[in-house]
């Protein structure tokens, strides 16, 4: 007698074109619920004058100033565009220097592979009561704010910082650090929960406590995803401080949109072309690191 | 016994290998981060100055729904404010951010899945999946030239942040929820089929080898072989976008009439500190809720494989 393996019962059509079905009409709802109309794709005559004068400037981005009046002792313009991108990296790098420790911090106590092991526990540890009860309510307290952190946007960030400090160079930091630092805790969290845990598992027999087995043995295996996922946020970060410059913080935003308003339409081009090149040479650069890290 | 274990430890760690660019790399961006602290120029002493502090206070005031400011805590006063705005404009604008989320996202799919496609190199090239030896070089060189030219339209269209597109394209077809979602599809469109086309090129090639040598074309191959196999990761991606998504809608709505951020901008302008935490508060749990939408997806996908 040949047993024959019961075979599920299969929907007629797979649960993955329900989605792709789903996926298309929440679309089509979502644009009917906007009111969204092809009309509204095309241009005013006003809007593509604009738009023609823009981007024909695409292929002739202005070298030196475009203004009819420049003041006395103005620095050029290619200067004034590399200050701009300079500062734009060390708002960046500013931010993500105070977003990493708290990442780390943050994604300790979101991360429950030090303490939720099943692991025979060899004395020095903590008492039964904390790690039942005080522990898996500081993880769900962490996780808690990280989400908080992680729901308002940078822009948002700063438009709060700035009504509540006013403007100053802090509130530009910290408007992309908190944000950053929610992220990087939760990404940080899910790596090192999902790094293997075998060293974790050595090290817990052998006596480690928890501490230990954290530092020595889950960090390590989890590094080179750490790692890759920290470059990817400094260029994130790098995008985030140039457009807050429209907020009125010195970086690339700023110089984009005094510009783009008194109608200088190659000057603007000239900024948005040091944007992307920074941009695609950070993403290259962490393309590489990546791939080394993952051979 | 264990010296010579130690020695024999001592001379696998030296030998381990130990990669320059990555060292210097790692170093130079803690370098980064800790210099533009210690030497870029911030003068963080003033935001602590006596009148910045009185700034604070007076905000931390203001932030107190105006019905309730210097009254005894009153619930009922308090739900009345709430529902007041609520019914007035804030679902009304939480319903619209959430529905060009789900515009730009669909339309982010689209455009990034065939550009993802192309730049995969084990897809697009003249022997896919590495089957049957070396290609003439004349397609081989094309191949190269169209995944170069897919991964460069990615990054182009990755590398423009929304805000500036969607400040852009404001100014050409003006106030109405196009810009936006334009903005955000682009800008999506990129990171989707960056992300796509990694996952691609890591796929387990053997079941798309039996594929190709039962006959199918490489489109076929796609279509059937691939995309079970990255769904899971692709669902994930899509998930994490969107709720990105849900935030920068949110925040592009400062430029334009179509969402939240209207109201943020109004309020801030207005100096009504209330309402305008108000409507921040309502943009996150906008997030939370998309948060959980992805969440539902995502298991019962995970349940159906």
């Amino acid at each position: 007698m040949i047993a024959r393996a019961a075979s599920p019962r299969a929907a007629p059509f797979g649960r993955r074109l329900l989605l792709l079905a789903l996926l298309a009409l929440f679309g089509l709802l979502a644009a009917l619920h906007l009111r969204l109309s092809p009309q509204d794709l095309i241009p005013s005559r006003a809007g593509l004058d604009l738009a023609l004068r823009f981007f024909a400037r695409a292929w002739r981005p202005a070298l030196t100033s475009e203004a009819h009046f420049v003041p006395e002792g103005t620095p050029p313009l290619l200067i004034i565009g590399a200050r701009a991108a300079w500062s734009t990296l060390v708002f960046a790098a500013a931010a993500m220097g105070l977003a990493l420790p708290l990442g780390l911090l943050l994604g300790f106590f979101a991360s429950t592979a030090w303490w939720a092991d099943r692991a025979p526990v060899t004395g020095g540890g903590m008492s039964r009561r904390w790690r039942q009860v005080g522990l898996p309510l500081l993880y769900l307290a962490t996780r808690a704010l990280i989400a908080f952190l992680r729901s308002i946007h940078e822009i948002l960030w700063a438009v709060l910082l700035l009504a509540a400090m006013g403007v100053s160079e802090l509130a530009c930091v910290l408007a992309i650090a908190l944000p950053y630092a929610g992220t990087l805790a939760k990404i940080f969290a899910e790596l090192i929960d999902e790094a293997p845990r075998d060293a974790a598992l050595a090290l817990r027999l052998a006596g480690a406590t928890d501490l230990q087995v954290y530092f020595i043995a889950l960090v390590p295996r989890a590094a080179a995803d750490l790692i890759t996922y920290s470059f990817y946020r400094f260029e994130c970060a790098l995008r985030s401080a140039a457009v807050l410059g429209f907020f009125g913080f010195p970086t690339l935003g700023l110089e984009i949109r005094q510009s783009f308003r008194s109608g200088n339409y190659g000057e603007v081009w000239t900024f948005l072309y040091l944007l992307i090149a920074m941009v695609a040479t950070f993403d290259l650069w962490s393309g590489a690191i990546r791939r080394r890290l993952t051979r | 016994m264990s010296a010579a274990r130690d020695r024999q430890i001592d001379a696998l760690r030296r030998r381990r290998p130990r990669d320059r660019l990555l060292r210097g790399s790692v170093a130079l961006l803690l370098c980064a981060c800790a210099g533009a602290w210690l030497f870029g120029g911030f003068d963080f002493a003033d935001a602590w100055s006596p009148r910045r502090l009185a700034n604070l206070a007076r905000f931390a005031r203001e932030v107190v729904p105006f019905p309730l400011q210097g009254q005894p805590f009153d619930p009922a006063v308090a739900w009345h404010w709430l529902t007041g705005i609520l019914l007035d404009h804030g679902l009304s604008a939480m319903l619209a951010t959430l529905a060009i989320a789900i515009v730009a996202i669909d339309l982010a799919l689209l455009v990034a899945t065939p550009l993802a496609v192309a730049a995969a190199s084990n897809v697009t090239s003249p022997r896919p999946f590495s089957i049957g030896g070396p290609a003439p070089r004349g397609q081989a060189v094309a191949a190269r030239l169209l995944v170069e030219l897919a991964r460069g339209a990615l990054i182009c269209l990755r590398s423009l942040p929304e805000y500036v597109l969607a400040f852009l394209l404001i100014a050409v077809l003006g106030p109405s929820p196009w810009p936006l979602v334009l903005a955000l599809a682009c800008h999506n469109a990129g990171i989707l089929g960056r992300l796509l086309a990694e996952v691609v090129e890591n796929v387990d090639e053997r079941p798309l080898r039996a594929l190709t040598a039962a006959g199918a074309t490489r489109l076929q191959v796609v279509a059937c072989g691939v995309t079970p196999l990255v769904l899971p990761r692709a669902l994930l991606f899509f998930c994490y976008r969107f709720e990105s998504c849900i935030r920068d809608a949110t925040v592009l709505g400062m430029l334009s009439v179509s969402s939240l951020g209207y109201w943020i901008d109004e309020y801030r302008t207005r100096m009504q500190y209330d309402d305008f935490v108000l409507m921040i508060l309502l943009g996150s749990l906008l997030v939370f809720c998309g948060d959980l939408g992805s969440a539902w997806l995502r298991s019962s996908v995970r349940r159906a494989t």
